[in-house]
């Protein structure tokens, strides 16, 4: 009986605890989701520049690997939705993002990551669905529409971000350096969007959609093409950035973070 | 010797033969006349070319993810679909010519339909004004030589729902169709199944940074 009110006491203490800091004391959560893979390649990119396109697939998937070893390294759990060319729909990629955030209560994020040859530097998208408030239960097709105001914050970090990233290596295309042109001596330009998002739009987490395209100068001519090692770099380190003041965001804005959990 | 009755059955097959004969030569004398009349009827000067009024059309622009509205002197049918359909063929005529802005290569006859349909009654207290709901038909070709991409495809949808109810303001809701069918992306990302809202359409999908 003693031992069994000592368990209780023990157990009330944690749970106050984990009350006064339910971030930071939770699993902080990242998934990282390659689009497109197997039998849907997405769109040709890497060939505006002069060079040999790769496909959106394969493109997204080198992104996602290089991006979970630098998150992994600094302390994140990563969740991805693919490891390798394989088919995976815009419901079950929702499905294991779905799964993977389900007990962080909101201390997580995903990165829905996309190439195309079209548009200029990097173009960040939040689903379109309007905001509604958090329910316990949430339409399929419209679950993110609870997250819409933190995927909103989301994307002003991942845009911050990429604003104060400077350029990692000297990769060049049509022999002009990385970055001289199109991203002077760092920023890479970003485009911030709405949009309907298969998959996305189902997920119940902060997510945002991140859309590499090569950076054009202003004559429309492409300065960095996105098979640049160095463009990859400075992307994925913002990413990483990104991921970390997103995590101390969460932290110092609690209340906020957990509050409007369904 | 040939029987009476079978000189009689000759004569009347003989008679009625001929009788046939001359009524078919008589319909097909008339017949002759009757396309000789036609042809003297037929217009002997091209028909009018509708006038040409101001058209507003949303142009996309790739490399800041926005829109700009430019006002074209267009020749326009009277009718409300044809228009509608003489409008986005026009539009995605710009965006196939060298240096567009928002670049897509063109195909002939690229939108095969628009039709313009009564909202759904679950949805008339949105629009108490009568709102229309407007089905694009592309054609197959323009859809799988779209560029691939969140925001080219985004775009391309955004600019014909803008251009099409800044023409026509009573369509409310544009949904998509390719070759006559539905399908789920324009090419790999932009949603078609679902209806596109003219009245979300007041932003351009991309806002760029100061960068």
């Amino acid at each position: 009986m003693r031992f069994f009110a000592a368990a209780m006491l023990m157990g009330l203490l944690a749970h106050a605890g984990s009350a006064q800091s339910p971030v930071s004391n939770q699993k902080f959560v990242v998934v990282l989701d390659a689009a497109h893979g197997g039998d849907d390649s997405g769109g040709q990119v890497g060939a505006s520049g002069g060079g040999t396109a790769v496909s959106e697939k394969t493109m997204t998937l080198a992104l996602s690997v290089r991006l979970r070893s630098l998150l992994t390294a600094r302390g994140f759990t990563v969740v991805t939705t693919r490891e390798g060319n394989v088919n995976v729909t815009a419901d079950a990629r929702a499905q294991i993002v779905n799964h993977g955030t389900a007990a962080t209560n909101g201390s997580s994020a995903c990165l829905s990551l996309h190439a195309s040859a079209s548009g200029s530097g990097v173009h960040i998208f939040v689903s379109s669905l309007a905001p509604a408030l958090p329910a316990r239960f949430l339409p399929w097709k419209t679950a993110q529409s609870a997250y819409i105001d933190r995927s909103l914050r989301l994307a002003g970090i991942v845009n911050s971000a990429l604003e104060h990233t400077s350029v990692a290596g000297g990769g060049s295309v049509n022999g002009a350096e990385a970055g001289t042109v199109g991203t002077g001596t760092g920023p890479i330009p970003a485009t911030l969007g709405r949009a309907t998002l298969p998959g996305v739009d189902s997920m119940t987490c902060p997510a945002v959609a991140i859309e590499m395209a090569p950076i054009r100068g202003a004559d429309r001519k492409v300065v960095t093409d996105v098979t640049d090692p160095a463009y990859q770099t400075q992307l994925v380190e913002a990413l990483a950035a990104a991921m970390l003041e997103w995590k101390t965001d969460l932290e110092t804005d609690s209340p906020r973070a957990g509050g409007s959990q369904p | 010797m040939i029987p009476r009755y079978q000189k009689i059955v000759v004569l009347v097959l003989l008679v009625l033969s001929i009788g046939m004969a001359t009524v078919l030569v008589r319909l097909r004398e008339r017949a002759h006349d009757r396309l000789l009349k036609g042809e003297d009827l037929a217009p002997t000067t091209a028909p009018a070319v509708a006038p040409a009024e101001p058209a507003t059309l949303l142009i996309a622009n790739d490399m800041d993810g926005g829109m700009v509205t430019e006002t074209q002197s267009l020749p326009l049918p009277k009718d409300g679909e044809a228009r509608a359909r003489a409008l986005v063929e026009k539009l995605l005529e710009m965006y196939a010519e060298p240096g567009a802005n928002h670049p897509v290569p063109g195909v002939p006859r690229a939108v095969l339909q628009v039709f313009l349909l009564p909202e759904p009654e679950s949805k008339a207290p949105l629009s108490p004004s009568g709102g229309q709901l407007a089905v694009v038909n592309l054609a197959g070709g323009f859809a799988d030589g779209h560029p691939s991409g969140i925001l080219t495809e985004a775009l391309t949808i955004e600019s014909i729902c803008g251009t099409l109810h800044a023409n026509l303001p009573q369509i409310a809701e544009v949904r998509f169709l390719v070759d006559g069918q539905p399908r789920a992306t324009l090419a790999g990302h932009a949603d078609l199944t679902r209806t596109y809202l003219t009245a979300d359409l007041s932003q351009p999908p991309g806002t760029a940074n100061p960068n």
